[in-house]
């Protein structure tokens, strides 16, 4: 079975065969020899070459979070077709609007832009304190400040729409 | 009197750890809940369990009314506030007293007089106990411009009522004053109900080391020597440990007999902190007493060998201290890592969500305060604690070698922690040396990663594999479909263990 795997900007074709606890991967070039089983929910034991690995694994919004030594890895798993399916349906550049919607529920603490501002990449919009923490929201790319939906001191649910950058 | 039945005000790990050292003594445990907290931990663990409202803490944790009434319906006749919550809220210890109930803390006086931060800068002065240079009343109006000229920049602008990294903000000109005095007294206001702020100078990187006291109703106060709790983010610790690296014996009886001295001074009772800031001169100034039990206690308690919580409740009885300041010796080194259900590398955010794994660590020397289990959904409405790693060893290096092990141990499945943030910290070489500064994260954080790709290779085979697996399942099954979550929860024959 083939797959794509995308980690930040880079992808690599996976190559997987083999069951019951025993796979062979191909990765770009290498060859994987795995004894893999789960041990716990989402927890993984893989031994390879008689090298004992533990990596947990698991599902957030449609991708694997994988934490291994000390390390955390964000990756998205897709079959071939799949990946070749939504990378063919893009059209190149024009991200349009950008939605910076509420992750949790809080308050916002702090509105740092209102429409008409120009931003840049990583420029803060606003901070939201949520389970006794200020989390400062950032720009994730350069444009111009469309919507501000929120005013400080509001309480905000998960899902909100609070600024559009176009 | 003595002390049969305690109702712990308050939720998660410190919750358990109070219901721990009442079962330890034979006294009867009450709990209380919110709606959001049915399924935690300090329920299941409590002899009786409550509920006492919606999940916003102002109609459930921090209501006075209805914690009394049903401490006193259950028949307690203690409450333990915990941390937090209404830990350092005088009109709770009121209350208490007011219903026949004892305040597991100090006297209702003592929180006032402490709570308050200018009262208490003006109580360490006349003791003589150095403070950071500024103002020992709240400061308003024109009077601001002068009085941090005086004091001279940088600054900070504090809350008067503060605590928990609320309502401070660092001042580096005057252009910038105007500015943060106005956001650090609505934030002030929208947190303690009060907008009064102080100025204090903004000493450069200093530690931030605090030292733990014990005090009966018969005036015996000892202190069980110091924490220290430099590693902060957002003025918020992460890694504390005792002895610190920096505090030699001699430093150690300066700074304890001006805590016990400050102690003193302001009528305490029970178990409280007094935190200092130290410059690179180890010259120390004191910056605060916390009225309570610290989250980060459990260091101390493994170099003393005193149980704080037992001691509280005690004290609380009316017992004596059973040991003199001599008979408190630090033996070896501890260090705790808070394990917060947050995520370190995209700006410490809050994860709340379902555990689908857990395996803590332990073996020799662990301790894992914890307030989680498999299969807990963390909340989104409190704080992001869900457990204490702590670990002893017979000096600073061993300590660290052990937490290093502990950590790797410690597998939190389905929701981000900040497990591989607290391991990264224990390995850098300037936290193997000890030069620990309140900058340390800032300083180091940039240079941290989520991943850096020595187990890449690792990670994406672990990735395809789940993948490869889940795929593999709902092909087997597809003429009756299994739970969609049946892969993670172990149910596929191929991979139970």
């Amino acid at each position: 079975m083939k797959f794509v795997v995308t980690i930040g900007d880079t992808t690599e074709r996976v190559e997987v065969s083999g069951e019951a606890g025993r796979y062979r991967l191909t990765i770009g070039t290498e060859v994987w020899e795995v004894d893999g089983r789960l041990t716990a929910q989402g927890i993984y034991s893989l031994l390879i070459g008689g090298v004992s690995y533990v990596a947990d694994v698991w599902d957030e919004d449609g991708a694997c979070v994988v934490d291994v030594g000390d390390e955390r890895y964000v990756i998205r798993v897709e079959e071939e077709t799949r990946f070749i399916i939504r990378t063919k349906g893009a059209g190149p550049g024009g991200h349009g609007a950008l939605t910076l919607v509420a992750p949790l529920p809080g308050r916002i603490v702090h509105v740092a832009v209102k429409p008409g501002d120009r931003v840049e990449k990583g420029a803060t919009l606003l901070v939201i304190e949520a389970m006794k923490m200020e989390n400062e929201f950032k720009a994730g790319t350069a444009g111009t400040v469309a919507e501000v939906r929120v005013e400080a001191g509001q309480a905000v649910n998960g899902g909100d729409v609070l600024v559009v950058i176009r | 009197m003595s002390i049969t039945k305690v109702l712990v005000a308050n939720r998660g790990e410190i919750a358990v750890r109070v219901i721990r050292a009442c079962r330890e003594q034979g006294i009867a445990s009450v709990a209380v809940f919110s709606e959001a907290d049915r399924e935690a931990l300090h329920v299941l663990m409590a002899d009786e369990a409550y509920p006492i409202g919606p999940p916003a803490p102002v109609e459930s944790y921090l209501a006075i009314d209805k914690l009394v009434r049903v401490a006193k319906a259950a028949g307690a006749d203690a409450v333990h506030p915990g941390y937090g919550f209404l830990a350092e809220n005088a009109a709770f210890a009121e209350a208490c007293a007011a219903a026949g109930l004892v305040f597991v803390g100090p006297p209702p006086q003592a929180i006032r007089a402490l709570g308050d931060k200018t009262a208490a800068r003006r109580i360490a002065r006349g003791l003589g106990v150095p403070t950071v240079p500024g103002t020992f009343e709240p400061v308003a109006g024109d009077a601001v411009r002068a009085a941090a000229r005086a004091i001279g920049y940088p600054l900070m602008i504090k809350a008067t009522l503060g605590g928990g990294g609320k309502g401070m903000r660092a001042v580096h000109a005057e252009g910038e004053l105007e500015a943060a005095l106005g956001l650090a007294r609505s934030e002030a206001a929208w947190a303690f109900g009060e907008g009064a702020v102080y100025l204090e100078r903004l000493l450069a990187e200093p530690r931030h080391i605090e030292v733990q006291v014990l005090a009966d109703a018969h005036g015996r106060v000892v202190h069980l020597g110091e924490r220290e709790c430099s590693i902060q983010r957002r003025h918020q610790k992460l890694v504390e440990e005792s002895p610190s690296p920096f505090v030699d014996d001699a430093m150690r009886a300066r700074l304890g007999e001006a805590a016990c001295r400050i102690a003193t001074a302001a009528g305490y009772v029970n178990a409280g902190t007094v935190e200092f800031l130290v410059d690179s001169d180890r010259n120390f100034y004191f910056l605060e007493m916390n009225t309570r039990l610290q989250v980060e206690h459990p260091v101390t308690e493994m170099v003393t060998g005193i149980d704080l919580v037992r001691e509280q409740l005690r004290i609380a009885a009316g017992d004596a201290l059973g040991f003199a300041q001599g008979d408190v010796t630090l033996r070896g080194t501890a260090i705790e890592c808070r394990i917060n259900a947050e995520d370190p590398f995209a700006g410490w955010m809050p994860s709340p969500g379902t555990i689908t794994g857990l395996r803590a660590a332990t073996g020799p020397w662990v301790r894992d305060d914890s307030g989680a289990y498999e299969g807990y959904t963390v909340p989104r409405f409190y704080d992001t604690l869900l457990a204490k790693l702590v670990v002893w060893g017979a000096d600073r290096p061993a300590a660290i070698q052990r937490m290093t092990r502990a950590l790797a141990e410690y597998k939190v499945v389905g929701i981000r922690t900040t497990i591989p943030v607290l391991a990264q910290i224990v390995r850098h070489e300037d936290f193997r040396a000890g030069r620990l500064s309140t900058g340390f994260l800032d300083r180091v954080m940039p240079t941290f990663a989520a991943a850096k790709d020595r187990a890449r290779s690792i990670a994406v085979i672990a990735a395809v594999l789940a993948e490869y697996e889940r795929l593999g399942h709902r092909m087997i099954v597809e003429a009756s479909p299994p739970p969609s979550d049946a892969w993670r929860t172990g149910r596929h024959p191929g991979w139970r263990s």
